[in-house]
């Protein structure tokens, strides 16, 4: 019971920096719910979180050589100035308006930020809230530049239920689709292990985007994501 | 009353300066909203985390309400609550 420094919501703190007085978000929004919980996550640190600013991504350097960003997805960048760097958070909701492929579900973002200068890359998920406000207090208070990945359900693009949104992600990280992971100064730690993993095809059945699937596709998927996680599972024994 | 005054944005609608959004509410009520059985609630906070409106907020008693101005209904703290204690009801 020490992989968390919290472990109940009511130690956050209680004001709300995110839609005070509501936004116009669609119901169940991932997006709005992972902002939510980095705005708390950041209450109390220093971080000037009113004056952050939110940008195209692909306009950013570290993730311009990402070729799974061009190949359709935009998510959002908020970026926080630091006192050396910035710290910079991709809410990914994967909108790839309709079409989807595994190069857009499977990238590697914290690779790619950890590669161009970042001391602290990590990917997150709001269904995890916990395990996503150590993240981003650790991005904060590390001393260089911070990249984080969170990865946001979208009810209405990937078609599910708004009331499945936490429950959709918790089978992309359960499934190990979207494996949380964070890289320290070049130093690789899964941070949600599970020693019996999910099967993808509940997180594949759960979204109507993956409707024109194949099974032949699927079990591709399947493969791809147990190599990736066979590769994520060497780098951490590599380094310790 | 928020004065509503003109100016012109960048193309994509990017808002490059702070500050500018204005305080929005998403309409008067949602069809169902969540309502806290307080006998099986054992304030965990879970629904509260787990909303994204920001709606839930704890009461002075411990318990947590929601403010159904701006619920939207989407239903994760009927969904996401470990002890069946919020259940989506017709809102009135």
């Amino acid at each position: 019971m020490d992989t968390y420094t919290l472990y109940a919501a009511q130690f956050l703190p209680f004001k709300e920096h995110f839609g005070p007085k509501g936004h116009n978000a669609c119901k169940g929004c991932g997006v709005a719910l992972a902002v939510r919980q980095v705005y708390k996550a950041l209450e109390g640190s220093g971080a000037n979180i009113e004056q952050a600013k939110w940008q195209i991504p692909w306009e950013e350097s570290i993730i311009v050589n990402s070729g799974a960003i061009a190949a359709g997805s935009q998510p959002a960048l908020l970026s926080i100035a630091k006192k050396e760097g910035a710290l910079h958070i991709c809410f990914d909701n994967e909108c790839t308006g309709g079409r989807v492929d595994t190069a857009v579900m499977l990238k590697k973002l914290p690779a790619v930020a950890s590669a161009s200068g970042c001391d602290y890359s990590a990917t997150a998920c709001p269904s995890h809230p916990f395990d996503l406000v150590d993240k981003i207090r650790k991005a904060w208070d590390c001393a260089g530049s911070a990249f984080v990945h969170i990865l946001c359900p979208c009810p209405v693009g990937w078609g599910f239920e708004a009331e499945n949104t936490v429950k959709v992600g918790r089978k992309a990280v359960e499934s190990r689709v979207f494996p949380l992971y964070e890289i320290a100064q070049g130093y690789y730690k899964i941070t949600c292990e599970d020693p019996n993993p999910q099967p993808v095809e509940g997180y594949v059945k759960a979204q109507t985007r993956f409707a024109g699937w194949s099974a032949k596709k699927i079990i591709a998927l399947k493969e791809e994501v147990n190599a990736n996680l066979e590769l994520l599972k060497s780098k951490t024994q590599k380094t310790l | 009353m928020i004065s509503k005054t003109f100016k012109q944005e960048k193309v994509g609608c990017q808002l490059l300066e702070a500050g500018q959004a204005q305080p929005y509410t998403p309409g008067t009520k949602p069809q169902f909203g969540p309502v806290w059985d307080k006998t099986l609630c054992v304030r965990c906070a879970l629904c509260y985390i787990y909303c994204p409106d920001a709606a839930i907020s704890r009461q002075e008693d411990g318990f947590y309400d929601v403010d159904i101005k701006l619920c939207k209904g989407c239903g994760i703290c009927h969904r996401e609550c470990w002890f069946g204690a919020v259940s989506m009801q017709e809102v009135e």
